[in-house]
């Protein structure tokens, strides 16, 4: 019952947009991807190359001089927070720093005048939603129970790399009885240490992905409350809980954590998008290992599982909206030598082949693109030994590391980050391989370095240009097709 | 196959490492006694591009037609020769001054010949390249093979030196080859950036003959001038193609450029016939009913404006990608708007009904002021 409400609520919803947008194009993009994505530097790029008119050659519009003028508009949304472009482009081109994660949800408007090619003039209004990556990961639990999502976060935490940061929580967990009194102090307790566990995973050098929910991580207003304050426990049977318990007082919360934050989160935002791009920090992955790769997969999977993507219709537009393109994106591209992008998309096809093959056969077109949304790196031959090994130019970020050496975030180096495989497969199961651990701390594989934003170069117009890989391509395949 | 992959272990370099040699000593650079070059303006993939013969003729082998034609040609200079040299001696026999001329007269005769054989060859292997260039594009567009796209950019780039107006576009792609741009995006930037002023200009010359044709046709005397005409129109219209998209035909070159026009309209004029051949037809007829030879030009316009189109097809560079493939549709409201006054000029290209609309407005003012005409 509530299912349907539910639904007749969005399908109103769509009804008063699609009357909006007829008169008034708009497209909504959705950027998406799990923290440290690249999500805020991408819509910065994004933003300043259509404002300012970046090198675009690959976006027609802009290539041929059909787009008169770009300019932020105000944002339609009043309850939700203005995406802070001027502060995060400051950040880039000045401090040469990359902006902060994102805390919350914000959006931005950029209205677009060009001439069609049957030469009329009309404006198209883009608005962009970014959001952080660990709410995505709330989205699958809209059709969990608690039981179901407590037993496979257990699992999970018991897993080999996460157990070591999960010791502290399961420790006390083996002293709750779930179906005892229930407690504040204790749900208090063990929802602290759960999210202390969360937290060692995302912050540790193994890139975990997985870690529903993901309000813990970033609570934003509602820290504190009730609804944030559960935790998985061991349960050992089904059924309903006993009135009163431990058990049944996690169980409600987590119900109202459903209705008070993933719901409004799903209805308000994330249903409503036309164009979606997913960004993925695989290389990120690709250094942790093995583990953190088939965790991005699994991650990536249930997040691509939400979208409802298919062909856009007359009828799905008046009743429900769905996403007719998806771009997976490998973010951060500028990491590795040109000559292995064409790897790189492989390793993001694999990881999302299921998602992929979905949303084509419900009629979205799909792509997948290595794109450096801002190119941090210049391109470089070393000669070492016999061996001329591709590399990269760039200047680490403070802290970084590889082979014992600490980079102090001023120096400039030329970084070979290792061969990526042909076959995917041989990231992904490294039993195969005839060597030991795929990136043991001592001889690892791979080793991708952060770098700094780049020193800019000016154009004509005397703004400076932020260079770019393949950022044309990702905006000519989600916008490219409403500007004809 | 998960079989161990090649691959080097991760290694960072400081730009001033002592141990490492210098990488890529192509030329002497300045710089060489720096152990990391950065790589500029795409050298990486600096290959030698040479133009593959092989795929230009794909049987080689001697038929009895050819060694026929061979043989025959091999006597026929036999005789040349012969007949040249006895005249020649014969001169020199009469008069020694009368002798030297002949002499200078056949050396310069065989000089002018070697001079426009070899131009001859160029343009057919111009004409072949151009070809081949095609076909590779649409390759490197489905394959969106990078490496592929660069050098066929290259090419085109040399190809298209000679143009003045492409100037500014040749910068802005030769700029574009150093950034990282993928196979297909690549080829259909080129066609973007160096295709658009031509294909402009080449609508332009279409129209502009098929106008001249339409009016002669309908005003000439007698069926053996306009024939003339049609064909001469034809020829110097595939000609001038030929200069505007590069290939700079000879005389061979421009037969069997017409050659395969000709295959190609053979070919495609069932495919043609669909969109808008009916139309055409139709707006004939309606014509013809008001008057017999006004409807032989416009018959007469829309064949040459036809060949003018499958003329392109055969000598552009590039397949149509990113840029509309010009409709019959389109290059005639153009021409018929010019002839029944400016304002239906702007009709939007895409909608083949407003064309044919426009069509038949711009001939019925065409057939008034022909009937004015006929009547004065």
């Amino acid at each position: 019952m509530p299912d349907l409400i539910e639904q007749i609520r969005l399908a109103t919803q769509a009804l008063a947009e699609f009357g909006v947008h007829l008169f008034n194009p708009t497209i909504r993009l959705g950027v998406t991807g799990l923290s440290r994505a690249g999500k805020t530097v991408f819509i910065t790029a994004l933003v300043h190359g259509l404002v300012r008119g970046g090198r675009f050659p690959v976006f027609e519009a802009l290539a041929t001089g059909r787009i008169a003028r770009a300019y932020l508009a105000p944002q339609p949304d009043d309850a939700v927070s203005r995406f802070d472009y001027e502060s995060h482009i400051n950040a880039l081109v000045d401090k040469r720093s990359w902006p902060t994660s994102t805390r919350q949800i914000s959006e931005l408007r950029v209205v677009i005048d060009y001439q069609s090619l049957s030469e009329y003039q009309r404006t198209l209004t883009l608005d962009i939603v970014d959001y952080p990556g660990e709410w995505l990961l709330d989205l699958p639990l809209l059709t969990k129970s608690y039981e179901k999502w407590a037993s496979e976060s257990l699992r999970l935490s018991r897993q080999r790399q996460r157990a070591d940061f999960a010791k502290d929580w399961h420790s006390y967990l083996s002293t709750l009885n779930p179906e005892g009194m229930e407690d504040e102090q204790q749900a208090l307790t063990a929802t602290r240490l759960f999210t202390e566990y969360l937290r060692a995973c995302r912050d540790n050098n193994y890139a975990i992905s997985l870690l529903p929910p993901g309000r813990f991580l970033m609570p934003g207003d509602l820290a504190n409350t009730p609804a944030l304050t559960f935790a998985p426990l061991e349960l050992s049977g089904e059924g309903p809980p006993p009135a009163g318990s431990l058990w049944a007082m996690m169980r409600r919360r987590y119900e109202s954590y459903k209705s008070v934050v993933v719901r409004p989160f799903f209805r308000d935002h994330f249903v409503r998008l036309d164009r979606q791009i997913v960004l993925v920090d695989a290389l990120a992955a690709i250094n942790a290992g093995p583990e953190a790769l088939l965790d991005l997969e699994q991650a990536l999977g249930q997040v691509l599982d939400c979208f409802q993507t298919g062909r856009k219709t007359i009828l799905s537009a008046l009743l429900r909206p769905r996403i007719d393109r998806l771009l997976l994106a490998a973010a951060k591209a500028d990491q590795l030598h040109h000559t292995s992008h064409d790897r790189l998309e492989t390793i993001l096809k694999r990881v999302t082949e299921h998602a992929m093959a979905r949303a084509e056969v419900a009629g979205a077109q799909v792509d997948v693109v290595a794109l450096a949304a801002i190119r941090a790196t210049r391109e470089a031959t070393v000669r070492r030994g016999r061996q001329e090994l591709p590399c990269v130019l760039g200047v680490p970020i403070a802290g970084e590391t590889m082979a014992g050496e600490i980079f102090d975030g001023e120096t400039e180096v030329a970084i070979f980050p290792g061969d990526l495989p042909n076959d995917p497969d041989d990231l992904l199961r490294p039993k195969n391989r005839s060597r030991g651990s795929i990136s043991s701390p001592q001889s690892p594989d791979f080793r991708f370095l952060r770098v700094r934003p780049p020193l800019l170069e000016f154009t004509e117009k005397g703004g400076p240009a932020l260079p770019h890989i393949r950022l044309d391509r990702a905006l000519q395949f989600l916008i490219g097709d409403r500007l004809v | 196959m998960s079989k161990v992959w090649k691959h080097r272990p991760p290694a960072a370099f400081r730009l001033d490492h002592g141990r490492v040699i210098v990488g890529k000593t192509r030329k002497t650079s300045p710089s060489s006694d720096h152990p990391v070059q950065p790589t500029q303006d795409a050298e990486f993939e600096a290959l030698a591009i040479t133009i593959d013969d092989s795929a230009r003729s794909s049987r080689r082998g001697l038929s009895w037609g050819v060694l026929f034609w061979l043989a025959l040609g091999g006597l026929l200079l036999l005789a040349m020769g012969f007949a040249i040299t006895g005249l020649i001696t014969g001169l020199f026999a009469r008069n020694q001054e009368l002798g030297w001329i002949g002499l200078a007269l056949a050396i310069l005769a065989a000089l002018s010949l070697v001079v426009i054989g070899v131009r001859e060859t160029i343009g057919l292997m111009r004409l072949a390249t151009v070809e081949n260039l095609r076909e590779r594009a649409a390759e490197t567009i489905l394959g969106n093979d990078r490496v592929e796209a660069r050098a066929l950019v290259r090419e085109l780039l040399h190809l298209t030196r000679r143009m003045p107006r492409l100037a500014r576009a040749r910068a802005t792609l030769e700029g574009h080859l150093a950034e990282i741009i993928d196979g297909g995006d690549m080829v259909r930037l080129a066609e973007r950036e160096l295709m658009t002023p031509l294909d402009q200009q080449a609508r332009k010359l279409i129209s502009a003959a098929a106008m001249r044709v339409s009016v002669v046709t309908a005003l000439s005397p007698r069926a053996v001038v306009d024939l003339l005409f049609v064909f001469g129109t034809a020829l110097s219209l595939v000609r001038r193609l030929g200069f505007l998209y590069g290939v700079r035909p000879g005389t061979l070159s421009l037969a069997r450029l017409i050659r395969h026009v000709v295959m190609h309209l053979a070919m495609t004029g069932g495919l043609a016939t669909s969109d808008s051949l009916i139309q055409q037809m139709l707006g004939h007829g309606v014509v013809a009913k008001l008057s017999a030879r006004l409807g032989e030009g416009v018959l007469n316009g829309l064949l040459t404006a036809r060949f003018g189109l499958a003329a392109i097809d055969i000598i552009r560079p590039l397949p149509f990608a990113a840029l509309p493939r010009p409709t019959l549709g389109d290059l005639m409201s153009e021409v018929l708007g010019s002839f029944g006054g400016g304002e239906e000029r702007r009709a939007p290209p895409e909608s083949n009904l407003a064309a044919a609309d426009v069509q038949l407005c711009g001939l019925k003012s065409l057939a008034d002021s022909k009937s004015v005409k006929f009547t004065s």
